[in-house]
């Protein structure tokens, strides 16, 4: 649905973008991950047709956007980092406008916009000034203006900023129940917020693309391999060093002495039957085994391993 | 058409749901009545003191000339304040990107800011018509020489419109927007008048000097002659702006 390829971009001595290059299955919900400044907000507005590549091209449902924008525009919302609201405007005015601007016809408009309010639940506020409103309620109406034409593509750029956390969870499950509809990529530089939200992930570095993939996939292909849990009864201290004698058990270390709580990792390629020898060892050992189980990376970690 | 009366209505919309619009028919009206007040006892006083000295009274032809030649200095102040706002503003509020994003051309954004400026502008000068009307109902005025004022300051004021969308689509700020086309409308008032102490020796560059400059051109108009030359003039210069505006649009995409 989306093909985005050897994308470049340069503000002056800056290298906005280097080479970017992904695409987005249909119906899927994509998280575009990067720190600021990383390129996310350059690559999304190439993708929208307001700004202008140096190099590379940007193809939505099939259509090129220099070559087609309007095509393109057509089967596309966009809700920019900062909100495009008019703050003179009443809200069900705002997104009636932004539905003639995407010329969806008089006789469907009323409805459509009807369905957008609801489905955001704005019907109750309709008649309030945008300029009134409270910055979660800001963001619903800017996402309200992206979906009024029901685009098979949505690009949002930072939907939860700045929003308190109840907030947040109402967009991401909004978001969320707006996939299947809609090929959704959504950028951020709130790790759980993409965590949660979306199938696939792609970190942007430096205007690079690093890593694509899913959640599970980038974890995996973390080169430390993969990090274990291992609680036990008691010494721990002791426990520590009994493992650092097996060689497949890597950088034993005691997470928390009073707790006993240990970490280790096995080196990628070494099986995991190498688990049984650990087991064995703290029962024989007289430790007394409590828990050994995977330790799962957090995104956090992933993250800043792939962009250090 | 449809997007063009989208966005012009929205924004003439605008324009009054802020003091904005009210202020500018308020100071158009206002300076416009000091002008008329000031004229119309001017004349007065010359049509009583005519015989007494033997010269001729003036006409109401004058007195309506003196008025609309006038509304091109009024025209200087009010046409930056409404121009300054329309592209800068959007593009600092980041709104223009709910423009740029939907499946509508550059040019169609710039009919339909231009048409909002020109329609707020087309209603000040209906309100503006009390002073003429005025003297209509008092004397007995050439209705003609009224409506080919009206004609050519309608046009004269779309070209400038024109001039102050485009100053606007290139800065971000508003200020900046008002100062610049304040200072470009002046020295096309003025440049039939600096022109000769431009190039002493006349020729060829003085006239193109004279020739650019906006008063001769809305002169035969307020006369009462509509030329052919001077539409002409006018809708050449409102177009080039219009034109040089979606140059500026449309290289966004690509800059």
């Amino acid at each position: 649905m989306i093909e985005v390829s050897g994308l470049s971009k340069r503000y002056g001595a800056v290298q906005a973008l280097n080479n970017v290059s992904f695409s987005v299955g249909k119906g899927q919900i994509v998280g575009f991950l990067g720190a600021n400044g990383a390129g996310k907000t350059t690559t999304m507005d190439i993708m929208c047709g307001c700004i202008g590549a140096d190099a590379g091209t940007a193809t939505i449902a099939g259509y090129d956007i220099t070559e087609q924008p309007l095509e393109v525009k057509r089967r596309l919302g966009y809700l920019p980092d900062v909100a495009p609201l008019h703050p003179e405007m009443r809200i069900e005015e705002f997104v009636t406008y932004a539905g003639r601007l995407h010329k969806i016809p008089g006789t469907e408009l009323q409805r459509r916009v009807s369905e957008t309010l609801e489905k955001l639940s704005l019907g109750a506020v309709r008649r309030r000034l945008i300029g009134n409103l409270s910055k979660g309620y800001r963001q619903r109406v800017a996402l309200a203006q992206a979906i009024v034409h029901n685009p098979d593509v949505l690009v949002l750029d930072e939907p939860t900023e700045g929003l308190d956390p109840n907030q947040i969870v109402q967009i991401r499950e909004l978001i969320r129940s707006l996939a299947g509809h809609h090929t959704i990529i959504l950028s951020s530089h709130i790790l759980s917020e993409v965590q949660n939200t979306c199938d696939h992930l792609i970190i942007v570095h430096n205007g690079t693309v690093v890593q694509t993939g899913s959640y599970e996939d980038l974890t995996r292909a973390m080169k430390s391999g993969r990090t274990y849990r291992l609680k036990v009864a008691r010494n721990g201290a002791a426990a520590v060093s009994d493992l650092a004698d097996l060689a497949a058990a890597e950088h034993p270390r005691l997470v928390d002495a009073a707790e006993h709580e240990l970490e280790f990792s096995l080196a990628s390629g070494i099986d995991e039957a190498v688990l049984d020898n650990v087991a064995r060892r703290m029962i024989d050992g007289g430790f007394g085994l409590r828990e050994l189980a995977v330790k799962t990376k957090s995104l956090e970690e992933v993250f800043f391993q792939l962009t250090q | 058409m449809g997007a063009v009366l989208t966005i012009a209505w929205r924004d003439i919309k605008a324009n009054f749901a802020s003091p904005k619009g009210s202020a500018i028919f308020f100071l158009f009206l206002l300076l416009m009545g000091l002008f008329f007040y000031n004229f119309l006892n001017t004349f007065v006083e010359m049509t009583q003191k005519a015989p007494m000295y033997g010269g001729e009274a003036p006409t109401l032809e004058q007195l309506l000339k003196a008025l609309f030649y006038n509304l091109h200095f009024i025209l200087i102040l009010v046409i930056p304040a409404l121009t300054m706002s329309t592209f800068s503003e959007e593009r600092r509020n980041q709104t223009i990107r709910l423009l740029q994003v939907s499946p509508i051309t550059p040019t169609q954004i710039v009919f339909g800011k231009f048409l909002a400026v020109v329609g707020v502008l087309a209603l000040v000068l209906v309100c503006s018509a009390v002073y003429p009307l005025f003297i209509k109902a008092y004397g007995n005025p050439d209705v003609a020489v009224i409506l080919t004022s009206y004609a050519g300051v309608f046009l004269l004021m779309c070209a400038q419109l024109a001039f102050g969308l485009w100053v606007s689509s290139m800065t971000t700020n508003q200020f900046m927007a008002f100062l610049f086309t304040m200072f470009g409308l002046f020295l096309l008032l003025v440049l039939n008048w600096i022109a000769p102490s431009i190039s002493s020796t006349g020729g060829w560059w003085a006239g193109t000097l004279k020739y650019l400059a906006s008063t001769d051109h809305l002169d035969m108009f307020l006369k009462g002659v509509l030329t052919v030359s001077d539409t002409v003039y006018f809708l050449c210069f409102g177009a080039l702006f219009l034109f040089f505006t979606n140059v500026v649009l449309d290289s966004q995409r690509w800059r």
